[in-house]
Order: C-alpha cells, then sequence, then structure tokens
C-alpha cells in the first residue's frame, strides 16, 4: 500500500517539474526520462531472466528510425508515429529473439550485440532512405490526433514521456508479479529445473526479450521526435554498454532501481561535464567503487537503509523489496 | 552632421546641431549603462576531440585571435564573448551542445560549426531556437539548395561544388582525360565528389571511378592500392581532418604521389605537412590562400603569425572571414538579435581575407572568388606553400541559386 | 589493370592489417578462456601502448626501444588492475560485475590518454630502417607493412609454441580447461591469472605501437579496435588462441576485399558472418560448445 503511495506521490512530484526548472533543465530531465525508460527494459531481460544483452541498442535505435521514417514521410499525428514506430521493432525483434534464444550466457550476449551492430552497418548501407553517417534532421513532431498540439510544446511532451515511463513501470511491473513473471524467475536461478518442471522456458525467453525490445523501442520512439534528430550511433555498441551499465548501476531485477540509474547516469553525465573536464574519470571511478562495494546498486543501497531502520516491524511482507537483492 | 555645421548659419540650424549633438553624446553613454554587463556572445559548437579536432582547434584559435584583435572595444560597443562546446564531429552531439548553448547560455549567434553533416542536422532547429548560425566551413553544396534552405542559415565559406568548379575551369586545359576521385561518406565527401563529376564531364573529361572511405576510417591501403591499379594518373581527393592526415601519409608510404598527380578539393597546409616534400606539385582549389596579397589579408596574416608563430590554414581564414562578415552585419543591423542580423545580411558586400563576397540574398550563399593553387617549396617558409595560379572571379564560381549546378555557364 | 599485382598487393595489405588485430585479438581471448572475462578495456589498453610508444620514440629517439618499453608499461597497468579489483570478483562470478569493472576502466584510460598527451592525435615515424618501398609485380609495398607481417607472423608462432611446449604454457591450458583441479593440485592459479593478464595487455600494447606509424596514436583508437577484436573472438572461439589467429585472417581479408569489391557491404558482411557462426557454432569455428 505504501508503495503504491509513493509511486502516486512521485507521480505527482514529477508533474509539477516542468512548472519549476528552466527550459535546459527540462531538456535534460526529458532525456534522463527517456533513457530511465529504456534501462527498464533491459532489466526484463537482464535483471528477470539473466540474459545479459549486450545489444540493447538495437532496440533503441530500431524504434527511433522508424519513427522518424514515419513522421518524416507521412503525415501523422505524433502518438501514432510513435505507436507504429514500437509496433515495427517489435515485428523485427521476433526474428531476432528467435535467434538470439537458441544460446544462452555470452554466446547470447554476442548474438544480441551482432544484431545490433548489423543495425549500424544497415544504416549505411542503405544510407538513401537512413541518411548513412549524416542522420537524419528536421524530424518533425506534428500535432494531432483531433487537432491536440498539447504534445508540440516541451512542457507536454514531457508529460507525454511521464504518461509513458509511469504506464510502463506498471505494466511491466504487473509482467513481473505475473504467474509469467515467475516462471521467468524461474529461468534465472534454474533453467533446466524450470524445463524439467514441464515449462517451454525457450518461448517464455523469447516472449521476454520481444517485449523488452519493444519497451526499448518505446524510449528509442520517444527520443526521436524530441531531439528532432536520429544518427547511426543510436545502434552502436557503446550505447548497449553504457545501458547495461545503467541497469547495473541501479540494480538489476527491480525495474524502479534501473530507472534511476538511468536517470541519475545521464543527469550525473550532465552536470559533471559541465563542472569538470575530469569527468569521465570520475565517472569510471564511480562504476569501479559500485563494482567493488555496491553490488546490488542503486537501489539496493536506497532499500538496504530503509530496511535496517523498518527491521523490527515484521519483515517480508513488502514483496518489492525483498527482490532487490536477488 | 557636421556638414551642416559648416554651411548653416542660421540660428535654427545651430540649435538643432546642439540638441542633437548633446543627444548623440549622451546616447552611448545610456547605451553603455544599459548593456555595460551585457557581451555579445558566440556560440562555436565545434570538434574538440575527435577525428575532425585539427579543425576545431583552428576554429578555436583563429577566435581567440578576433577577440584579443577587437578587444574591449568589440561590436556595437560590447566585447564580444565565444562560447566553446565539444561535438565531437558528431551530429547528434552538436544538436546536443547547440541546444545547450541557446536555451542554458542564452546565446543565439552560432559559428565554427566543422562538419557538414552537423550542420544539417542543426539547421531545421534553428527557427525554433530564435538562433542565428553562419557556416565558415561546411562544404556540402545541399545546405544551401531548396531541400536544406532555412532563412536563419548563411555560408560565408566556398562550398564544395564551388572548389570543385575553379578546378574544373582550371583542368580544362590539362591534357589528362581520365580522373578516379575518392572522398569520405558523408555530406561533405559526397557533395564534393559528385559536383567534381558534375563540373568534369561538362568539360568533356572522365571519372573513371568514385571511392566513398567510411567516416573514421583510418587504413587507406586498400584505396591506395585501388588508385595505382586504375591506372588513372590523376587522383580528386575530398577527405578532411584526421583521415587526410591518414590518407596522405599512407600515400607517402605507398609512393603514392610519385605516380599518380593528387588533386584536392581543399589544398590545406595540414595536409602539405603530412606529405612533407612529397607535398611539392600537390594541386586543388584552395578555400584561402594566406599568401594573397591584398591589405585585409596582410592585416589578418601578420596578425596570426605574430601570435601563433604557424602559417594560417584555410579554415583560419575562413573562420575570420565569416566572423569579419558577421560583425559587419551586426553593425549594419544596429543590434545582434536573430531576425536583425538575418535582415541586414542579406545582401551585404564585405571584402575580407579572400577579397570581395557578396552574401546573396536568394540562397544565403556567399559569392567567394575562386583560388587554384600549387604547392611548391618556399624559400621564406621551413615547408612548403601553396601558391596562387589562378583566381576566378565569384560569377564564375558560385552557382545558381538555390542549387549546385551552373546551367548554360 | 595487373590483375596478379592487384592480387598480391591487396593480399598483402589484408596480412598487414591481420597482424595488427591479432595482437590485440590474442590477448582478448586468452584472457578469456583464462577467466571467463570480456575485458572492455583491452582496447584502452591497445591505445595506451600506442601513445607510451610515441613517448618513447619523442624522448629516446628509438622506435626499437618503445617496442619494449610500452609493453612493459601497459603490463604493469594491467597487473596493477588485475590484483587490485579483477581479483576480488573472482568468488563472485557475475558477468555483469566484470563488465562494469573493466567498461570503467576503460573510460579512465580514455581520459588519462586525453589529460596526459592532449586531444590531437600523434605520428610516429617509420624507422630508417624500415622506410621504402619493395616493388612486387610493378606495385610498391612498403617495407614496414612488410615488417608487420613478419612480426605478427613470429608473434603468433612464438606464443603458440610457449603454449604447446613450455610448462608455464600447459599449465595456463589446464587453467582453462579447469582452475579447481590445478589448484587442488598445488598451482598458484592466482599467479597465472595475473600472468597471463599482464600478458594479454603486454600483446595489445605491442600491437599499439605497432600500429602508430600507420594510423597515428588517437583518442578512440581503443573503441574502434576493440569490436573488431570482439567479432574475431567471437569467429574463432572465445578462449581458442588458434580461433583468434584464423579470426584476424578472416577479418582482415573481408575488409579489404569487401571495400573493394562491394563498398558499402564490408561492415554488414563481418557482422553477418558473426552472426552466421553464432547460429551454426555457438562457440565460434576453433572454439568448444558451450
Amino acid at each position: 500500500m505504501r508503495e503504491r503511495l509513493v509511486i502516486a506521490l512521485s507521480a505527482v512530484l514529477l508533474c509539477l517539474v516542468p512548472l519549476v526548472v528552466p527550459n535546459y533543465t527540462l531538456t535534460l530531465i526529458v532525456e534522463a526520462l527517456i533513457f530511465g525508460l529504456f534501462a527498464m527494459s533491459l532489466d526484463l531481460m537482464v535483471g528477470y531472466t539473466r540474459l545479459h544483452s549486450f545489444g540493447h541498442a538495437a532496440a533503441y535505435g530500431m524504434g527511433a528510425y522508424s519513427t522518424a521514417l514515419i513522421l518524416l514521410h507521412f503525415n501523422l499525428p505524433l502518438p501514432i508515429g510513435i505507436i507504429l514506430g514500437v509496433a515495427i521493432s517489435v515485428v523485427i525483434a521476433i526474428p531476432i529473439a528467435w535467434i538470439c534464444t537458441k544460446s544462452t550466457g555470452v554466446s547470447f550476449a554476442m548474438l544480441t550485440l551482432a544484431f545490433a551492430q548489423l543495425g549500424y552497418a544497415m544504416i549505411f548501407r542503405f544510407k538513401d532512405i537512413s541518411g548513412g553517417s549524416d542522420g537524419i534532421g528536421g524530424i518533425p513532431r506534428p500535432a494531432g490526433p483531433f487537432g491536440i498540439d498539447f504534445f508540440q510544446s516541451k512542457s507536454g511532451y514531457f508529460y507525454l514521456v511521464v504518461f509513458c515511463l509511469v504506464g510502463s513501470y506498471l505494466l511491466c511491473r504487473a509482467i513481473v508479479t505475473s504467474p509469467f513473471g515467475a516462471v521467468l524467475t524461474g529461468i534465472r536461478e534454474n533453467e533446466a529445473k524450470t524445463r524439467a518442471l514441464g515449462y517451454n522456458t525457450r518461448a517464455y525467453k523469447m516472449a521476454v526479450v520481444v517485449m523488452a525490445y519493444g519497451f526499448g523501442s518505446l524510449a528509442g520512439a520517444l527520443y526521436t521526435p524530441f531531439a528532432g534528430f536520429v544518427a547511426p550511433e543510436l545502434f552502436f555498441w557503446l550505447v548497449s554498454g553504457r545501458v547495461l551499465i545503467m541497469v547495473i548501476v541501479g540494480g538489476a531485477g527491480t525495474l524502479i532501481g534501473p530507472i534511476l540509474g538511468g536517470i541519475c547516469f545521464m543527469l550525473l553525465e550532465q552536470q559533471l561535464s559541465e563542472v569538470t573536464e575530469l569527468w569521465p574519470l570520475i565517472f569510471g571511478s564511480i562504476f569501479i567503487a559500485f563494482v567493488m562495494l555496491a553490488p546490488d546498486g542503486i537501489w539496493g543501497l536506497l532499500t538496504k537503509r530503509f530496511r535496517s531502520k523498518q527491521v523490527v516491524p515484521g519483515d517480508g511482507e513488502d514483496g518489492e523489496t525483498s527482490r532487490a537483492t536477488p | 552632421m557636421t556638414d551642416s555645421i559648416k554651411s548653416g548659419s542660421t540660428r535654427r540650424t545651430i540649435l538643432k546641431t546642439g540638441v542633437a549633438s548633446a543627444a548623440m553624446l549622451a546616447s552611448p553613454a545610456i547605451l553603455r549603462v544599459a548593456t555595460a554587463a551585457t557581451l555579445i556572445k558566440i556560440g562555436i559548437p565545434t570538434v574538440i576531440t575527435g577525428g575532425y579536432a585539427v579543425l576545431g582547434s583552428q576554429v578555436m584559435r583563429t577566435c581567440k585571435l578576433v577577440q584579443k584583435m577587437t578587444g574591449s572595444k568589440g561590436v556595437l560597443g560590447q566585447p564580444i564573448e565565444f562560447l566553446y562546446k565539444d561535438t565531437q564531429g558528431n551530429p547528434a552531439d552538436c544538436v546536443r551542445k547547440t541546444q545547450e548553448l541557446v536555451e542554458r547560455d542564452n546565446c543565439h549567434l552560432i559559428t565554427g560549426v566543422v562538419v557538414s553533416s552537423e550542420a544539417r542536422a542543426i539547421m531545421p532547429k534553428l527557427a525554433e531556437w530564435k538562433a542565428f548560425f553562419i557556416s565558415h566551413g561546411c562544404g556540402d553544396g545541399a545546405l544551401t539548395t531548396k531541400e536544406f534552405f532555412v532563412p536563419n542559415f548563411f555560408r560565408a565559406n566556398t562550398s564544395a561544388p564551388m572548389g570543385a568548379r575553379a578546378l574544373a575551369l582550371y583542368l580544362k586545359d590539362s591534357p589528362e582525360k581520365n580522373f578516379i576521385a575518392l572522398g569520405s561518406d558523408y555530406a561533405w565527401g559526397r557533395s564534393s565528389v559528385a559536383a567534381f563529376e558534375d563540373q568534369i564531364k561538362a568539360i568533356g573529361k572522365n571519372l573513371t571511378d568514385k571511392i566513398y572511405t567510411p567516416v573514421g576510417n583510418k587504413d587507406f591501403s586498400t584505396y591506395i592500392t585501388k588508385i595505382m591499379q586504375s591506372g588513372v594518373k590523376d587522383c580528386y581527393i575530398a577527405l578532411q581532418g584526421d583521415e587526410a592526415r591518414g590518407f596522405f601519409s599512407q600515400a607517402v608510404q605507398y609512393e603514392l604521389p610519385k605516380r599518380v598527380q593528387l588533386l584536392t578539393e581543399i589544398v590545406a597546409q595540414d595536409n602539405i605537412r603530412s606529405l612533407g616534400k612529397d607535398a611539392i606539385g600537390l594541386a586543388g582549389s584552395a578555400r584561402y590562400v594566406f599568401t594573397y596579397d591584398i591589405p585585409q589579408n596582410k592585416v589578418f596574416t601578420e596578425a596570426f603569425l605574430a601570435e601563433y608563430k604557424e602559417i594560417p590554414d584555410w579554415t583560419d581564414g575562413e573562420m575570420y572571414q565569416a566572423l569579419m562578415i558577421l560583425f559587419a552585419a551586426m553593425e549594419k543591423a544596429g543590434s545582434p538579435e536573430t531576425d536583425k542580423v538575418v535582415k541586414a545580411m542579406e545582401d551585404l558586400e564585405v571584402t575580407s581575407v579572400k577579397g570581395p563576397v557578396l552574401m546573396r540574398k536568394c540562397d544565403h550563399q556567399g559569392e567567394n572568388q575562386g583560388f587554384v593553387v600549387k604547392v611548391a617549396a618556399s624559400s621564406k617558409y621551413p615547408e612548403p606553400v601553396a601558391e596562387i595560379v589562378k583566381i576566378y572571379s565569384r560569377e564564375q564560381i558560385t552557382p545558381d541559386c538555390l542549387s549546385t549546378g551552373y546551367k548554360g555557364r | 589493370m595487373n590483375f596478379a599485382g592487384f592480387i598480391v598487393a591487396q593480399t598483402l595489405n589484408a596480412f598487414s592489417q591481420a597482424a595488427i588485430l591479432f595482437f590485440i585479438a590474442c590477448g582478448l581471448t586468452l584472457i578469456f578462456g583464462i577467466m571467463r572475462i570480456i575485458n572492455f578495456a583491452h582496447g584502452g589498453l591497445f591505445m595506451v601502448g600506442a601513445y607510451v610508444g610515441y613517448s618513447t620514440v619523442a624522448y629516446t629517439g628509438s622506435f626499437w626501444l618503445s617496442l619494449l618499453i610500452a609493453p612493459i608499461t601497459v603490463a604493469a597497468i594491467g597487473g596493477i588492475f588485475e590484483k587490485v579489483f579483477l581479483s576480488k570478483l573472482y568468488v563472485r562470478q557475475d558477468a555483469g560485475a566484470y563488465l562494469m569493472l573493466t567498461f570503467g576502466l576503460a573510460i579512465i584510460l580514455a581520459q588519462a590518454v586525453h589529460l596526459i598527451w592532449g586531444p590531437q592525435p600523434r605520428s610516429v615515424a617509420i624507422p630508417d630502417l624500415l622506410r621504402g618501398v619493395v616493388v612486387i609485380l610493378n606495385q610498391p609495398f612498403p617495407i614496414y607493412r612488410l615488417f608487420l607481417i613478419a612480426i605478427g607472423a613470429a608473434a603468433a608462432i612464438a606464443l603458440w609454441q610457449f603454449l604447446e611446449r613450455t610448462r608455464a604454457g600447459l599449465l595456463i591450458r589446464a587453467v582453462s580447461q579447469n582452475a579447481e583441479m590445478v589448484h587442488a593440485l598445488g598451482t598458484d592459479v592466482a599467479l597465472v591469472r595475473t600472468g597471463i593478464f599482464m600478458l594479454g595487455c603486454a600483446i595489445a600494447a605491442l600491437g599499439g605501437v605497432l600500429s602508430a606509424p600507420l594510423v597515428t596514436a588517437f583518442l578512440g583508437m581503443g573503441s574502434t579496435v576493440i569490436i573488431d577484436a570482439f567479432v574475431i573472438v567471437i569467429i574463432g572461439g572465445m578462449g581458442s588462441f588458434l580461433g583468434s589467429i584464423v579470426g584476424s585472417l578472416l577479418v582482415a581479408f573481408v575488409q579489404v576485399f569487401g571495400a573493394y569489391y562491394f563498398q558499402d557491404m564490408a561492415l554488414a558482411i563481418i557482422y553477418l558472418l558473426m552472426l552466421l557462426v553464432l547460429i551454426v557454432r555457438p562457440g565460434g569455428l576453433l572454439g568448444k560448445e558451450q
């Protein structure tokens, strides 16, 4: 109950943000929220099913490029463009998921990487459509449907992103707490045992990969009309590496942790790069410190503190926190 | 005003002038009070790290020199401040950094963008940001065509089609019939090679092959072998920054300059340095030639040599010219506001380090003269330098309006 | 067109590129074989090698000395990193932790190089002895590239002999097969791990020094080369030394001939090849099935 209250409260607080922060800060926050969503989508694979994807940039890039092309070439309302962009990405994700789930472990990671890099190569191959290394600029943020131009303003777009983030979070949470999610956790802990219990683990894994790609492509689709620009770097392996680190820094297998990880990562990077030229040095050190000292990530740190305060009045009631430390 | 004092003798005129001159004396003071704290901010989203960092460092050194030269007097009586941001030559980062300049630093005058694809990425955003952008070096011909034209963008520099045009006019008399071209696979490289192909065909010669190398390519051995194998004796190169450095130094390792005449769209001092002695004989068009003998250029090159003890490269010259044009437009507009500067710059003519330039209204392209140069050993400087072999008029060089072509010329 | 000359020249180009790729891929695969670590910092270490090599040449004027000093320096950096950080994580057996740690190191290395040497690329001159060209079938070919091919081949043979013929090599292979067993037999597995990590770093640094006269030492040379190295290791077989040789040759040939015949497809071909190998043989061409 309390947890719901916290979520509702933070959602309300988020909605007040555009009223108080300056213009540029709002730009940063929107980007941070989009990355939070992107990191959360990967957590479905990494945290709940132990499928370490090293090519999640593919989801982001597909969502971004398909939305860009739709908005550029068809005169469609913005939300429709985003939904279509996600739909296309999901369709492409199905064969990718089918192939990738043939393997596990490092081999799985490398297959996902191969697909992302192949996407990167394809952008260069089909430069007549994709603009090659020049990327695609001037992507519109059209009004509609029904003439609603609310999303065209920056604060309006902020609300759209908040809506998508909160909605996706609730959806993902419903997924992982459902019987379907229980099977995923079973696969994470012991795949052979789960298979022996009669579950078609391959099908479950395929489903979760497609879902993760779907939510990831939503993040990419949201980024496109906001930035007005897409570039092949969106597919590059460094993006995949960054998002994987956001998940781990945030706390894999908690959904909320990766969201925080993504948001903190983006904001910190922006702020540090303003303050000092040494920011990458500090950044790298933070990763190393997290690995060595706080293996459960930001959310792990927060909840540990929370729980140590709460340790007397009965433990184990709160399903979410006990999941925080797998 | 002084004329009226001389001619006028009635009391009325004297009174009038008196009031007017009092107002004249007072107004700058008022202005100064009102604007003492304000600086004219010019945003430089340029390449500080990455493959085109050489060009970015040239942009910054020239801006610093200009800041020193204008001093506290600045422009419109207000000192100039340059804000530098690192785009890494990456269009996505360029959008982000320019947005930062506009939205956070409240800086609406943009220049110093190095890569044409970066320019393509920020141009559609200029209206939303109410920002003004003048290019000092983006060569992609398409930027001033219908496809990309935006009112808040001007190009002060020679574009790729203009460079190719000058070279083609020069090659008309060459006995060589066949050419091969190699360009970097992005907006400028493709634009440059395409323009060269058009121009060379127009004078009845052939382009036997076009090679595009991926952006950021480092090892050119395959391409060098391909050029040598083609048997063509003249090779047109459209590469910049580290790519150009890499290509030229590897070409020397393969002794390519001994077998093939290298031509380039932009003869850069930096490339000459990579080639060393092998640079002698390199020909091409030049965006800026530091030995061009006019008083405006003398002022610049002397200040530059005194400050940096180095020969200014083409980016330095083009950056300087773009800033001079921007300043002239601001003076004419009497304001650094975007809309006013746009209006003032249309059909503005400025004579700077490359001779007279007309910022034509129809597509915002600056009409520049075309220089064709050849690299020769120098007794004055420790390295070979480019020497002008031919100057073509700006009417011959500048393409048709909103186009990259030269119909009927 | 002189077809034979063309084939020979392009083949030599491919071999010279393969030599550089091998130097980075073989360290990556050895480290993976022993520790199950995908070392993201390997590209960064390669870059540090190139820069240290540049400075050695700048101060001493000797290219040959840089071939010694750079690998030693980088091996020391690698050794310290392994001892202080990586070795603490072996008990945890967490792939994510290795990833973050080596990713963090890669970022730190890139920034350190930026701070020490600045953003401008540094060019290293080819030593006088190796300057000039050899004309093969009327095609000039740089002597330096022939030298690269020779040194690459020599290093490959030496390492192979070391792994196959020496006691240390036997130990390394044993640890990669079954670390616990070797430990139980009284061998210091930790020492083997540190040793192999340092060896991998030293070879990468050597590759960095050797590639500097071709492509200069530049920031970002790490992140461009590491992705090729990954592809090689995956195609050749993760943990397989011979696989890294085969993979390097394959990738270099696809790059060189692909760039010639299908300009647009070269990049895609490499990844398609990698996909195909992973689907057909998930362990790589010469790797063990997982």
